[in-house]
């Protein structure tokens, strides 16, 4: 994936996806988790996905924390159906850069990677999936 | 000499009832009017939506996220994420509460740790 970029916007406003299959694996995996977490409550990310809206309040309202899940689900569930596209629309494009940064967030939760500190004590495997997602997030968002 | 004493007593008297008049909206009774000024400023406080920094999103994804959300311009949404990442937070977006909740709810589906706070 390193050298040229991984996503392009193209003239007719798409943006074309140059990945390789070890690229598509780990994009794959990322949705799928992201999916996983928001309908198992058992998931290791579904914490990372329910944060508080008003920490103010014992419960946040029902109405949004429903909605949150809805919208986290669809979105996940759209990047994964076009997982193996070549090209995205602005609406695909956009479910890809906020289901991985969710799965890069839930990712540094989980692990306990809540500061710089940590992200550099973390173990080289974690550090090299942080940078994977880190960089195609930022390949991503350049297309915006 | 009568007629000038009694030229003075009617100004007095008059001089005496404008005093009067004029001091009569100062006079407190009941502080009800005061307690409910202080509900009504009560209800108005806005809520803020806070955007919160972690050590892993990338700075450009922060931009692209508030510039689509909020619609607010490059400029501004690049100061906000650099508040972000010089203060550990920074607010995005004041006012009614649920707008406020909603803002919230679409940058965490986004991806970045948000809550709502009444303003202080």
């Amino acid at each position: 994936m390193a050298g040229s970029k991984v996503f392009t916007r193209r003239r007719d406003g798409r943006v074309e996806v140059r990945m390789n299959e070890h690229g598509r694996s780990v994009v794959r995996s990322a949705f799928a988790n992201v999916l996983a977490a928001e309908r198992d409550p058992d998931h290791e990310w579904h914490v990372s996905l329910s944060g508080p809206i008003d920490p103010s309040l014992d419960q946040d309202n029902p109405v949004s924390m429903l909605a949150r899940q809805t919208e986290t689900s669809t979105n996940a569930e759209l990047a994964s159906l076009t997982v193996d596209e070549q090209f995205l629309n602005d609406a695909e494009a956009w479910v890809w850069l906020t289901t991985l940064q969710v799965a890069l967030r839930s990712t540094a939760q989980t692990n306990g990677l809540h500061n710089d500190e940590q992200l550099a004590a973390a173990d080289e495997e974690m550090l090299s999936y942080v940078r994977t997602l880190q960089s195609l997030l930022f390949d991503l968002a350049a297309c915006f | 000499m009568d007629r000038l004493r009694s030229l003075l007593s009617i100004e007095a008297a008059v001089w005496d009832t404008r005093r009067m008049a004029s001091t009569q909206p100062l006079r407190r009774t009941t502080t009800e009017g005061d307690v409910q000024t202080e509900d009504a400023v009560e209800t108005k406080k806005p809520w803020n939506v806070i955007v919160w920094n972690d050590p892993v999103t990338p700075m450009t994804v922060v931009v692209v996220i508030l510039r689509k959300i909020f619609g607010y311009s490059n400029n501004k949404c690049t100061q906000l994420m650099l508040a972000v990442h010089h203060e550990g937070r920074a607010l995005v977006w004041s006012g009614h509460r649920e707008r406020a909740e909603s803002y919230c709810v679409k940058l965490q589906v986004a991806g970045l740790q948000s809550t709502i706070e009444q303003d202080t």
